[in-house]
């Protein structure tokens, strides 16, 4: 009545080799990654066959929401001669120049509202109230303060969202977002100002279901100070050639 | 592995009988801490780039001599317009799923015809309304694989058949390694770039018969219908397209189409 010994294995896995391939996964993943940069409002853009694929470095993006409010983002160079700090100031200093021309209230920014503002990605607050919108920057939870105005959710009542557009009115009464759009062209990054004027350098980025009303005021106001030519933001549609 | 083994020297004489000592490192919590840090990363990018879709329009600016204007011939022109799918029996916008359903109306040539849509003293002829509905539809795939062009894709590609024709034979060229050997990467790109230039000189081609189309839009239609109409010039190879404005006539063709078929 011999019982059959069964030897008493070690359930040790060696975790080395697993190990080993999730850092290279994490390598991997680490050095590919762009994250996502937050915006203030989700859209989901529209798809198309088009193969173009966005720009990565100086162009100007109009974010578009469903119901009209528009933010802008200034991408530029990496280089040091046109950083994004340095042409996001400039470009601070030049719209403010151009709605002192047309307006009585004069605008004007501290060294340290325009050092907040170089730290922005998306922007969209009205030119009046821009000075107050920065001033948070210094505050505790500055940060949080200010996704939460652009994201039109921080209960205050007289914050506005957006930048303010509006039917076009011509070429000598413009609005803010004409004011900044030429403000962008001005810029002194030559490689953007050209990219502006070849279409490439302007990127409409909007909901699919964004009536047609309301992209057609965008493009409006796009085109009466003479950008003509731009670009949709589309997502990848499989399928169609 | 991940063990160390110490083994002393060996040769001793067992005065000093070291224990054999086995350093293991358990790897698991490093696995699992990897496997949340890949989750993060994976989770936090965009591996996708956006497409772009290039567009002009054209000047804002008021052209004073009509006559500077360029005119498409009647015979080439192609108008498309764009609205949003109403409700049954009135004009608020219908969405299914919370998505605007895009429906896409199309006129040849002058509205209302040679005749046009109005008479004498503003009166709106309705009998002379050529628009037609057709819809924003991909192709049909059967079962053999073969694509049946549906909607306004079909009557693009019924006007446009000529460019298209040659764009087929340019694809067939292509495949066949008319445009230099498709073995090699290099080679690959070199004949894409020959086909694509081939290509765009077909398109350009003011030998063949090619439509004119004018993309209009109603107010309430979708973004997405725009680009999809915008798509659709892309896939049928149409190299002369514009993006206008409704007018008058093209609203009172559409209400009165929609008038005429709200029971449909």
């Amino acid at each position: 009545m011999g019982r059959v010994k069964i030897a008493r294995k070690s359930t040790f896995i060696d975790m080395t080799a697993m190990s080993d391939v999730t850092v290279l996964l994490l390598t991997f993943f680490m050095l590919t990654s762009t994250f996502l940069q937050k915006e203030p409002t989700t859209v989901i853009t529209p798809p198309s066959v088009s193969e173009e694929k966005v720009q990565e470095i100086n162009y100007v993006q109009v974010l578009v929401s469903p119901q009209g409010k528009v933010w802008l983002t200034m991408n530029n160079d990496t280089s040091k001669n046109f950083g994004n700090e340095q042409m996001r100031m400039a470009l601070l200093e030049k719209v403010s120049e151009i709605y002192n021309e047309s307006h009585k209230n004069k605008i004007s920014f501290t060294p340290a509202q325009k050092q907040a503002f170089a730290k922005l990605g998306s922007f969209g607050v009205p030119l009046a109230q821009m000075g107050e919108f920065l001033s948070l920057a210094d505050s505790q939870e500055g940060q949080t303060l200010m996704d939460k105005w652009m994201q039109g959710e921080d209960g205050n009542p007289n914050h506005i969202t957006g930048i303010p557009i509006g039917p076009s009115q011509g070429e000598n009464n413009l609005n803010e977002f004409q004011m900044w759009m030429k403000a962008m062209r001005q810029s002194d990054n030559s490689t953007l100002t050209d990219k502006i004027k070849d279409g490439t350098g302007v990127a409409l980025k909007a909901d699919e279901n964004t009536s047609f009303d309301i992209m057609h005021m965008v493009m409006d106001n796009l085109q009466t100070i003479h950008m003509n030519k731009f670009t949709l933001l589309t997502a990848l549609k499989a399928g169609d050639e | 592995m991940a063990e160390v083994q110490q083994n002393n020297g060996g040769g001793g004489k067992g005065k000093s009988h070291q224990k054999k000592m086995q350093i293991r490192v358990d790897f698991t919590p490093m696995v699992d801490m990897n496997m949340l840090l890949i989750t993060f990363f994976m989770l936090c990018t965009t591996m996708i780039k956006s497409q772009t879709l290039t567009i002009a329009l054209p000047s804002n600016e008021k052209v004073d001599n009509v006559e500077n204007m360029s005119q498409a011939s009647a015979d080439d022109a192609v108008t498309i317009i764009i609205d949003a799918k109403r409700k049954k029996g009135s004009f608020d916008v219908d969405s299914v799923n919370g998505k605007v359903v895009n429906e896409v109306y199309y006129y040849f040539g002058k509205p209302g015809g040679d005749a046009g849509m109005f008479g004498p003293g503003g009166t709106i002829l309705e009998a002379n309304n050529n628009l037609q509905k057709s819809e924003l539809l991909s192709d049909e795939v059967n079962s053999a694989g073969i694509h049946t062009a549906r909607g306004i894709r079909k009557i693009i590609q019924d006007r446009n058949k000529e460019v298209l024709a040659e764009i087929k034979k340019l694809k067939e060229k292509y495949a066949s390694g008319g445009f230099g050997s498709l073995e090699t990467k290099d080679g690959r790109e070199k004949a894409q770039e020959a086909y694509n230039a081939a290509a765009s000189e077909v398109r350009k081609n003011e030998n063949l018969k090619k439509p004119v189309i004018i993309i209009k839009s109603t107010p309430q239609a979708s973004f997405g219908g725009l680009v999809s109409a915008l798509d659709e010039m892309q896939i049928n190879s149409v190299s002369k397209y514009q993006i206008d404005n409704m007018t008058r006539v093209d609203s009172v063709m559409l209400i009165d189409y929609q008038n005429k078929h709200h029971n449909d």
